[in-house]
């Protein structure tokens, strides 16, 4: 009986460690992300150019494709705008797990700050940059609240501030690049 | 089971579990979502 069990265990194992070694390396050089594993470089999409757009048009969006460098990779993100800017949460920042899903963030924050982001097939070129101001914290959790925690609550709100406080989530800006390029 | 039937068996579920992967898209969306949801629950 044990035997039978452990050689289970053995299959399950196998196709996990199969799974995860196909799809990462399927999706390692595409033209951006899978629902869970990183993409390569965002290519096809017009170019946007010129002056910023009103973000606020992002509110109908739930997720966006979000390229870095150093390694080039993209993943699909969420997105909100407030006060006229666009940011990116990154989660599970201080968790195991976290630390490997997430090592984009990492590499960011270490001064890998050039991005991509293609929005309804549109790529906008972007520098990634961590907020921490608590004012400005404060109005993208209420509008990540809003989008994807099922409501504006106080405590929803709060919740997301007390997470971003901590150090579990992180919070990006989408800011123009500096320099203009 | 013996230990050759076994192994047959694990080389033969790889190769059709990755082949699935790669050429059934819904497919292996439905195991990413899986993951997805393992992740998103576990990851705190």
């Amino acid at each position: 009986m044990l035997k039978l069990a452990l050689q289970i265990l053995g299959i399950i194992v196998l196709l996990l460690a199969a799974t995860i070694v196909t799809l990462k390396l399927k999706n390692q050089n595409a033209d951006g992300p899978s629902v869970l594993f990183p993409g390569g470089a965002l290519v096809s999409g017009e170019l946007h150019q010129g002056a910023e757009p009103d973000w606020s048009f992002t509110d109908d969006i739930m997720t966006i494709e979000l390229q870095t460098y150093e390694p080039t990779s993209s993943r699909r993100i969420f997105i909100m705008e407030s006060g006229g800017k666009v940011y990116v949460p990154s989660g599970y920042m201080r968790s195991f797990l976290g630390k490997l899903w997430k090592d984009w963030a990492f590499d960011v924050d270490a001064g890998s700050k050039l991005a991509v982001a293609r929005i309804n097939g549109v790529r906008y070129e972007r520098e990634l940059v961590r907020v921490r101001d608590p004012a400005e914290i404060a109005g993208v959790a209420k509008k990540l609240a809003q989008k994807y925690a099922g409501g504006e609550t106080p405590d929803a709100v709060a919740q997301i501030e007390k997470s971003v406080a901590d150090g579990d989530t992180w919070i990006f800006e989408m800011a123009p690049r500096s320099g203009g390029s | 089971m013996k230990t050759a039937t076994y192994l047959k068996l694990c080389g033969g579920l790889t190769v059709a579990w990755v082949l699935a992967l790669m050429f059934v898209a819904p497919f292996a969306e439905f195991i990413e979502q899986l993951m997805l949801l393992f992740l998103s629950t576990n990851a705190r």
